[in-house]
């Protein structure tokens, strides 16, 4: 196809600009892309106000079904409607093919970092890692050390974070998230909307299912029990303040396990019940999404009222199985994250598939001088942070913002990470205002499972989309979005 | 060569009812090629079934949890431990500047022995003393850590209620006075600011009277309750030294060891949570006898009836005196 004239656009996308970015549907305006073809062809027929009326429709599903997140550090009441954009972004097979082997191959080589770091910490004897930096991490759990997990697994459920870069148009590695990543309850409602407001157009595509995540990872939490046979499982949540509560919730639900806070949990030499009202009940498999520090306040912060007091003494002793791992942080830290690749070539003895971002670690002095130099031009982030919390755009940062941050960032150089401003590639979003459709930047998280073997990979992932014009922020937390992910059977 | 048998009782009177307490203990003698722990036995009232690990420093680490209610806790720990003789002081060989041109690879390799902790942080305070021992070092490594601990000793009063247990060394550098756990934090800090691994060391300081029990001497033994702290430096070449800033002598067979780590937090002889919203008093007693001396003379002598703890304390953990 040939670019076409402005005035032949459909209405949605009439004066649409790809903005020198890598724009995921179009190969230049008004030339959609091979997969994206057939939903453009739908959309043409859309008038911005049937588009609107099915937005709306959308809203009101998510809004109906109380699927809410919140953000910390902001005033506005605690929960809020997770924006949604309709329009889906969408992967065909063979480029899916290969992230997911990217994505296979890392979470391989963190789960074996782990391992080893915990255990001989033969990668800090060869010095392909500097021991300061690991011990230094303030996710680093001394506690871990000698500490066999069931299955040798510490990455049970990842969140990778890619990025394409409009430069090369390949996916990259932005961060790992081997912690408690959340989001994946977002990923498979949001297919259900996208089903229900645009019909049609899904019909017309042959897209990998989503909704068996719950259960597989059911399956992978009852094979961790220690005795085998009817696993009691159950997922432990910080409660209905935390911003994934909606989550987590969504998550028990789906895969049949209760739902317990801190208080629900006892521990008796070593072994964890449940309280219910029949009584003590033996727990044998913990889906925890709280943080390492409060799980247990005999092992960690003493002032946590959110942990199970003895819970690392029965994990230590096999009593129990904890997902993820306690520990995990170490390996998820944004200036280890540096090292990744080498733990790739090192455990595997393969080349990467996917890449990182070229990453200056401020705790090596020659890294740090450079990005004292240029930090109006780079991404500086806290390399314990999740969610964006923290992290300062350097060409978007005011005076005041930047020189503060230069001295905190020389205070404790370890701290802090630096990597240059990647040109996230966009995807059309719809503008309320304009009733158009514009691009907007997005990064892409797929959730990946782990079950001591294999890895599987949910086909797509949460697309964040940040919805601000210009903007390259996508975390939820600061204002950003998310799209359906669609990854097609074949190629278009 | 000294043989002890030691029992050490820790206390908790609470003003209420309490339930659900989780305790750890690092209780247990170290066993290794400075002393033989022959026995060691834990028991708790209320009775609650113990289990155990190893740490990273590989102390052995003692966990038990009391489920109803209760009002009072006594955590008894009964060991015969065997304390070998010192190795001779190493020989005064490495300089500190070949010292410092292996500075960079002990960090590496001593990391956490190496870095400032919460306990030990590293103030520009500490510089001046820092100087001050390399003055008085000859130039040699082993030199600058023994200038350290006389420094530390001569600088700094030991004076009970000084400080308390979760000090850091601030309140010590302030007020120029502390208890042992103090002074180990404080010669750590000058250490490890010049490079030097060095381990905080837990343990008990058995009084002279105690090891001569059949001639009654009435010698005083800074420290006297024997829960006590001192620090061991790594010196590149010359091995481990043993130093304690508080007794200003040096470490003989009446250092008792129980644990090692980076500064009191990870070394906590008895520490817990509890529910319930009861105050607590704790009291803590440590008996020594030597065992199995050459004229079998035994002798119960009690060394340490810990005073009251200020009240401001709810953590539940002893300071090292």
């Amino acid at each position: 196809m040939t670019p076409k004239p402005e005035s032949e656009l459909p209405a949605l996308f009439s004066g649409y600009d790809t903005g020198g970015f890598y724009d995921e549907m179009f190969e230049s305006p008004g030339v959609p892309r091979p997969h994206y073809q057939r939903l453009y062809r739908q959309l043409s027929y859309m008038g911005p106000a049937e588009f609107q009326e099915r937005r709306e429709v959308a809203d009101l599903s998510f809004l109906v079904q109380g699927i809410t997140f919140t953000v910390y550090s902001d005033g506005r009441g605690t929960e809020r409607l997770f924006p949604f954009d309709l329009l889906p972004r969408i992967l065909p097979r063979a480029e899916w093919d290969q992230i997911e082997k990217g994505l296979s191959q890392r979470v391989i080589a963190l789960n074996l970092f782990l391992q080893d770091v915990y255990g001989s910490q033969q990668i800090l004897k060869d010095r392909k890692v500097p021991r300061s930096l690991v011990f230094s991490c303030r996710h680093f759990r001394r506690e871990m050390m000698g500490l066999e997990v069931p299955g040798s697994i510490h990455t049970h459920i990842s969140g990778i974070d890619l990025v394409r870069d409009s430069r090369t148009g390949e996916f990259m590695v932005l961060e790992d998230n081997v912690r408690t990543p959340s989001g994946v309850s977002y990923v498979l409602e949001n297919r259900l909307v996208t089903i229900r407001a645009l019909p049609q157009a899904f019909q017309q595509y042959a897209v990998l299912p989503v909704d068996d995540y719950p259960s597989h990872l059911g399956r992978i939490l009852r094979s961790l029990s220690p005795r085998g046979g009817d696993a009691v499982v159950v997922l432990l949540t910080p409660g209905i303040y935390n911003s994934a509560y909606f989550e987590h919730s969504f998550l028990a639900q789906q895969m049949g396990i209760e739902l317990v806070e801190g208080r629900d949990l006892v521990t008796d030499a070593g072994i964890v019940f449940m309280k219910t009202i029949h009584g003590l009940k033996r727990v044998d498999v913990i889906y925890r999404r709280v943080d390492d520090d409060f799980l247990d306040p005999l092992a960690f912060r003493p002032d946590s009222e959110l942990g199970v007091p003895g819970l690392m003494t029965a994990f230590r002793l096999g009593q129990v199985a904890i997902a993820n791992a306690v520990g995990n942080g170490v390996a998820d830290d944004k200036a280890v994250y540096a090292f990744v690749p080498e733990f790739i070539r090192y455990y595997l003895g393969q080349d990467p598939i996917l890449k990182n971002v070229e990453t200056y670690v401020c705790d090596r002095p020659a890294d740090c001088r450079y990005v004292l130099e240029h930090l109006q031009e780079m991404v500086v982030k806290p390399v314990g942070e999740s969610g964006g919390y923290g992290m300062v755009i350097g060409p978007s940062a005011d005076r005041a913002t930047i020189e503060s941050l230069r001295q905190r960032l020389k205070s404790d150089p370890r701290n802090w990470i630096a990597q240059p401003v990647v040109a996230l590639s966009r995807v059309p979003a719809f503008d309320s205002a304009t009733g158009r459709f514009a691009g907007r930047h997005v990064d892409l998280r797929p959730y990946c499972l782990f079950d001591g073997h294999k890895v599987t990979v949910a086909p797509g992932g949460l697309t964040r989309v940040a919805l601000q014009a210009g903007s390259l922020v996508v975390n939820s937390s600061q204002g950003g979005g998310s799209k359906d992910t669609w990854v097609l059977r074949g190629e278009s | 060569m000294n043989r002890y048998r030691l029992v050490h009782v820790t206390e908790f009177h609470y003003d209420g009812p309490v339930s659900e307490s989780y305790n750890e203990v690092r209780l247990r003698p170290r066993h290794d090629d400075r002393q033989s722990c022959i026995s060691f036995r834990l028991t708790t009232t209320p009775q609650a079934p113990t289990v155990a690990h190893r740490d990273m420093f590989e102390n052995l680490v003692h966990q038990f949890n009391v489920l109803g209610e209760h009002r009072y806790l006594k955590v008894e720990a009964e060991s015969v431990v065997l304390i070998h003789d010192s190795p001779p002081a190493p020989p005064d060989t490495l300089t500190l500047a070949e010292f410092d041109a292996m500075r960079e690879e002990l960090r590496e390799e001593y990391f956490d022995l190496v870095a400032a902790t919460n306990y030990v942080p590293h103030p520009d305070a500490l510089r001046e003393f820092v100087r001050e021992a390399e003055e008085r070092s000859s130039g040699m490594a082993p030199g600058f850590a023994r200038a350290a601990s006389e420094l530390v000793h001569g600088r700094f009063r030991y004076e009970q209620g000084a400080t308390h247990v979760h000090s850091s060394i601030g309140d010590s550098l302030e007020t120029r006075a502390g208890v042992c756990q103090d002074f180990a934090h404080i010669l750590l800090a000058i250490l490890r600011m010049r490079g030097f691994p060095a381990y905080y060391v837990s343990g008990y300081l058995v009084p002279k009277r105690a090891v001569d029990a059949a001639e009654r001497s009435m010698e005083e033994v800074i420290g006297g309750q024997a829960s006590h702290a001192w620090v061991e430096v790594y010196v590149a070449g010359a091995g481990w030294m043993a130093l304690d800033p508080t007794l200003g002598a040096p470490v003989s067979t009446q250092h008792v060891r129980l644990a090692l780590g980076r500064d009191y937090g990870d070394v906590a002889p008895v520490r817990g949570v509890y529910r319930g919203h009861a105050g607590q008093r704790l009291s803590v007693d440590v008996l020594v006898r030597p065992v199995l001396d050459d004229e079998g003379r035994e002798h119960w002598t009690e060394t340490a009836a810990g005073p009251p703890q200020p009240p401001a304390l709810q953590s539940g953990q002893p300071q090292q005196q």
